[in-house]
């Protein structure tokens, strides 16, 4: 059964973690900045929780719908495969949605700035980052399902995995290979590459930025809608509910 | 209980055709093809020979290669290799297929098929993971439905009382309910009223008329 308690693990990452890992660093130096630290910390453990765990159970539950026979006995019933995927996804929605309320609470609770003015701005920003960060991962987390029920659970694991990776830091070693040389191949896949570095705002939470004018998140928000967008369609027409025969 | 006022139904049209990129079996000379009612019907055939596919076929999950098919009815495709959650106990599995109604009922039969419906399905035997698909598919039948149950070897592992049970159970609980069941029978005296047979590459439908056929008669069709 100890298998199946792996989501005690991801909830002590986003709730202890955070508060912990703070005081771990010379904080006494300057004790203002535990707060910024506590939020960095809580937003980099939902990070890699959803990258580690919660992508990796998208993918184990895609491929074990269709290997188990599931998914044919759901089909045979009338549940089509969008449905099936949709549910899959949802069943991963459940999982994550707690996680980002307690990264939110601990945000609000454990790093929220004395400042009223400040406080505001702070509650703005980090509601900012947890829609952007949604956007970001709940469309990888169909992939994950999809290409899990086609590939099985590694493919499907390692797919969003190195998506969200390069989305995050792979693009930007791109865009320095494009400043350095031009080259029109470059330039097109910086284009086209999906930019996840952009819905992560810890620097602004970090350095106390403020939050974003409501027409650059607006942007980012059909961004990112956009590419989720796509991303369904690939996953709905991926999603196999029966095994390879 | 009232008689269900639309009975299932299963129609494989003529010309029907099953496989995987080749045919693997079809139907041929059986005028409008074969329309099989509620009751029990077995689909016997050797190995490797299409029964799996036809009843994929059947159950939507496989396009036919040519013709046609269709279930009237609900429709339930248990294949043979259908399993479930391994951390999951029979009663966690019966409480997300069954209606409540039911679920008394299913446990009654599970203690009679001496089913320990609080252990792992993981930790299961063959034969008792075997039963909680059966059971599954048993009890999600509705009261006068339309349901078709599509089982394919369903007997595998099944120790000869458990078979016995569920044979019992479906000659009691025949109306609205079509079960097409591909099985290998062991013992040649097992009657079969009503068979499908996939042999030489043909799809054939022998119907007992009332008159049972043995196992043992309809296995010398069989090639």
């Amino acid at each position: 059964m100890i298998q199946r308690k792996v989501w005690i693990i991801a909830l002590f990452c986003a709730l202890i973690l955070p508060i912990v890992l703070p005081y771990l660093t010379p904080y006494e130096s300057n004790p203002s900045l535990i707060e910024p630290a506590r939020a960095q910390a809580a937003w980099g453990c939902l990070w890699v929780v959803t990258i580690a765990w919660l992508f990796f159970q998208a993918a184990r539950f895609g491929d074990d719908t269709a290997r188990s026979g599931l998914g044919a006995y759901f089909l045979s019933s009338g549940v089509s495969g969008l449905s099936q995927m949709m549910q899959i996804w949802l069943a991963c929605l459940s999982f994550l949605l707690p996680l980002v309320l307690v990264t939110l609470a601990v945000c609000f609770i454990g790093a929220m700035p004395s400042d009223s003015a400040q406080a505001q701005m702070w509650i703005a920003t980090n509601l900012q980052y947890a829609a952007l960060f949604l956007l970001v991962v709940t469309p990888l987390m169909m992939v994950a399902a999809s290409v899990g029920s086609r590939f099985g659970s590694t493919v499907g694991y390692l797919i969003p995995l190195c998506m969200s990776v390069y989305g995050m830091y792979g693009v930007g070693y791109l865009a320095m290979m494009t400043d350095v040389q031009s080259n029109l191949l470059l330039d097109w896949l910086y284009v086209v590459s999906p930019h996840y570095h952009l819905a992560d705002l810890t620097p602004r939470l970090v350095f106390r930025h403020g939050s974003m004018l409501s027409s650059e998140f607006l942007q980012l928000v059909i961004y990112f809608a956009g590419i989720k967008m796509v991303l369904a369609m690939l996953s709905t027409l991926t999603f196999q509910p029966k095994p390879a025969s | 209980m009232n008689p269900p006022s639309v009975k299932p139904r299963i129609h494989l049209a003529c010309g029907l055709s099953i496989g995987y990129g080749e045919s693997l079996a079809r139907i041929e000379n059986e005028g409008g093809g074969i329309m099989l009612g509620d009751g029990t019907h077995y689909l016997l055939a050797r190995n490797g020979r299409g029964k799996t596919t036809l009843l994929k076929t059947l159950a939507g999950v496989l396009k036919p290669l040519n013709g046609g098919c269709e279930c009237e009815g609900r429709t339930q495709y248990l294949g043979e290799d259908l399993t479930f959650d391994r951390e999951l106990p029979a009663t966690a599995i019966f409480k997300a297929f069954i209606k409540k109604d039911k679920y008394a009922e299913a446990i009654d039969l599970a203690q009679t098929l001496e089913l320990d419906v609080k252990k792992p399905y993981g930790q299961l035997s063959t034969g008792n993971k075997r039963k909680v698909a059966l059971l599954v598919a048993e009890f999600s039948v509705q009261d006068q439905g339309r349901d078709v149950l599509l089982l394919d070897e369903p007997f595998t592992g099944l120790d000869t009382f458990s078979r016995e049970v569920f044979q019992k159970r479906w000659n009691h609980n025949q109306d609205g309910v079509l079960r097409l069941v591909s099985c290998h029978p062991d013992f040649d005296s097992m009657e079969v009223n009503s068979s499908v047979l996939i042999s030489d590459g043909k799809i054939t439908h022998v119907a007992g008329d009332g008159n049972a056929q043995c196992w043992g008669e309809l296995k010398t069709q069989l090639n």
